[in-house]
């Protein structure tokens, strides 16, 4: 018995063996070469020097590093919750159709599916000040009679930026709750209609509950994608107006370019603590709910 | 079966290093518009006739950023290619310092500086006394200006002073909004990137002030670049002579475009527009001219200088040949085509005085000046995060979202920090 037992498992380990292999090659040793590289002064202009934590002080007084973390928090707090409204939405209506179902669920994912580089280069002609769409959209229909310089204003580069995203994001997290909503049995819904539930019920008492768990993991997703934003932006703002949209990832990407991988090594250490924390965070939140079932 | 195909893979392994180790042409990075490439496949044809050395181009995004990230990714992993690649002046300081550059000037080189712009050469080309680079071609500020629409308010000269600009561009603007409401007097480098920093550049020192270093401290909080920087304000929200995206989207070619469709009465840009302006099918060709830029009164003109330098990677692998084609791209000959075919302005001063040159491009005897006099942005290793620093702080106070004396307070403090850090 023990022998077969241990035999067992050690197929089992061999089974895990290649997704080991690919963990500690593309995660494990790079996190480990920034935090290593995070403790020396390593520009490529300077002599190599072992600093310990004097980059982490000076990071905790650059206000270009408070002013990127305030936007890259404030980009999950609006961003996040305005996906998850938009994908939840889809998701419900696109449960109710029964005609082609494969295509239109196709559809959905086209956002999603293109690159980000691709689809905010087009949201930057849309924005755009003189041509774009929005502008004559706006005002075609009169609400606006100077043009709007949407990418100009702190405002109004949030809100350009969020759009953008939540666009391309949103049918992501329509597919994950579908995925969800198809595993709730239908006669649940039957029975609650039988004891005269309406649908605002029938959402609160079955649908939502049910749905909490694909919830947790579709927010867990999203939010560390949004921690970590950095194509949308790059491409439609560069971080501007004046650094108002300048998330972490830019803000670490800059110092890489300009030669400096010790500073740019500690804000990417920095930035996978915040996530890990994110991470751990929302799995006690899921535990904690599976234990109340 | 399992025996062919090992022996098949093995032959081909084989085939694939005989064939790498033997041929391994020289690599060229470069980037820029398709014009720029094509250009350069051209010249690279006849390098590898004349010299029989094969040259293969890497071929490069137009945008500088994104071009020197190319570069450091290889360079930092001391890769044997490129061999020999195109360095913007602004971060040309940068790679050297990095010592990344394999030194010209061996006894076996023929290299003759003394054609080239000294001022040029000094500033961004020499390092520790040796020189790591050459100018393949320069740039630096201009004004382009509609010759038909000055006329129309009865003016036959570009302006000389900021205010001059804004009076004429007001008149201007005023007529033609008749017909075109999209027009405006003034369009300039306004979005955040290192445009703007030249840009600022040129208002600020035509005011007398600029980066102001003492040793290793620098004063960019003076009366001088407030006063400029309220200007490139002012320009857009008060005097509405610039579009109001000026500070979001006008980068080189947005400016050029704007200018060239018509819509625009003055522009500044590089040399490298008036080509493009005077081609057939452009609807300002034949109207247009080019002047130095205006300054503030009691200031001078000053042009920021820019332009791209060639140089050879530390760890080439080819460094002779690379030499070779270093001296073939700053030979008279080079530059020459340089300036006939893409209109650019050659890194050689003796091109400027060539018959043929000045034939086709009678505006380069001006330039030669421009050149002479233009303002270096600061050559140091650290200099691309003060600039990054700079845009960002430039650009708020040009849209309006901070003061000018605020942005360059926080510009002028957040810049030491780094200079104590790399120094």
């Amino acid at each position: 018995m023990n022998r077969i037992f241990s035999k067992d498992i050690l197929r089992s380990y061999f089974f895990l063996l290649p997704f080991a292999v690919f963990i500690i090659a593309f995660i494990l040793i790079p996190v480990v070469g920034a935090v290593i590289n995070s403790l020396y002064k390593d520009v490529t202009f300077r002599e190599r020097e072992f600093l310990l934590f004097d980059n982490y002080i000076s990071l905790f007084k650059d206000s270009g590093f408070w002013q990127s973390l305030r936007f890259s928090m404030l980009f999950i707090l609006v961003s996040v919750p305005f996906e998850l409204i938009l994908g939840l939405i889809f998701a419900l209506l696109l449960n109710q159709i029964r005609r082609f179902r494969g295509l239109i669920w196709a559809a959905v994912l086209i956002p999603w599916a293109i690159p980000s580089a691709i689809s905010a280069r087009t949201w930057e002609l849309i924005y755009n000040y003189n041509y774009g769409l929005a502008n004559y959209l706006l005002s075609g229909i009169g609400i606006t009679g100077e043009p709007i310089n949407w990418l100009g204003t702190n405002v109004g580069a949030f809100i350009s930026v969020v759009i953008a995203d939540a666009w391309k994001t949103a049918p992501f997290i329509t597919i994950i709750l579908l995925a969800g909503l198809q595993g709730i049995p239908e006669n649940l819904h039957r029975q609650s209609r039988v004891d005269g539930a309406n649908f605002l019920q029938g959402f609160q008492k079955i649908t939502l509950p049910l749905l909490k768990p694909v919830i947790v993991v579709a927010l867990l997703f999203r939010t560390i994608d949004a921690l970590r934003v950095f194509d949308v932006i790059y491409v439609l703002t560069g971080g501007g107006p004046g650094g108002a949209t300048t998330s972490l990832s830019i803000f670490g990407y800059n110092y890489y370019i300009n030669g400096d991988f010790g500073y740019g090594s500690t804000i990417s250490v920095v930035l996978f603590a915040v996530a890990f924390g994110l991470s751990i965070l929302y799995v006690k939140l899921s535990r904690f709910e599976a234990g109340l079932r | 079966m399992h025996r062919l195909i090992i022996s098949l893979s093995i032959i081909f392994l084989l085939a694939g290093c005989g064939g790498v180790k033997e041929d391994k042409p020289l690599v060229f990075a470069v980037g820029g518009a398709p014009s720029e490439i094509n250009f350069w496949e051209a010249l690279i044809d006849e390098f590898s006739t004349e010299y029989q050395i094969d040259v293969s181009i890497v071929r490069q995004p137009t945008d500088t950023d994104q071009r020197r990230q190319g570069l450091v990714v290889s360079l930092k992993a001391r890769d044997d290619d490129p061999d020999v690649f195109l360095m913007d002046v602004a971060w040309l300081a940068q790679i050297a310092a990095s010592g990344w550059l394999a030194p010209l000037n061996t006894e076996l080189d023929s290299i003759e500086t003394e054609a080239f712009f000294e001022n040029i050469l000094d500033l961004a080309d020499r390092y520790d006394g040796q020189l790591m680079a050459m100018p393949v071609y320069v740039d630096g500020g201009v004004l382009y200006y509609r010759n038909d629409l000055l006329e129309n308010i009865g003016i036959s000269r570009p302006p000389q002073t900021w205010k001059e600009l804004i009076e004429f561009s007001l008149r201007v603007q005023a007529v033609e909004r008749e017909n075109n409401p999209d027009f405006y007097g003034f369009v300039w480098q306004g979005a955040q990137y290192e445009g703007l920093i030249c840009n600022f550049l040129e208002f600020a020192v035509s005011n007398e002030g600029g980066f102001i270093f003492e040793g290793d401290s620098l004063r960019l909080n003076i009366p001088e670049n407030v006063e400029a920087l309220q200007l490139m304000h002012d320009i857009i929200h008060e005097y509405k002579i610039s579009p109001p995206n000026t500070y979001t989207e006008f980068k080189e070619e947005e400016v050029r475009l704007f200018f060239q469709n018509g819509n625009a009465l003055f522009e500044r840009n590089w040399p490298y527009a008036w080509t493009l302006h005077q081609s057939s099918g452009s609807p300002v060709a034949d109207k247009i001219g080019i002047d130095v830029l205006p300054h503030f009164e009691g200031g001078e003109s000053i042009s920021t200088l820019g332009g791209w330098h060639i140089g050879i990677s530390a760890y080439s692998d080819m460094k002779e040949e690379a030499r070779r084609f270093v001296e073939y791209v700053s030979s008279y000959e080079t530059q020459k085509k340089l300036a006939l075919n893409l209109g650019w302005n050659p890194g050689r001063r003796d091109v400027y005085d060539d018959q043929e040159v000045l034939e086709k491009l009678p505006h380069f005897a001006d330039l030669k000046t421009v050149f002479e006099n233009a303002h270096p942005r600061p050559t140091r290793p650290y200099y691309s995060q003060m600039s990054s620093i700079l845009q960002k702080h430039l650009n708020s106070a040009v849209a309006g979202e901070v003061s000018p004396e605020n942005a360059l307070q926080s510009a002028q403090a957040e810049i030491q920090d780094i200079i104590g850090r790399y120094r």
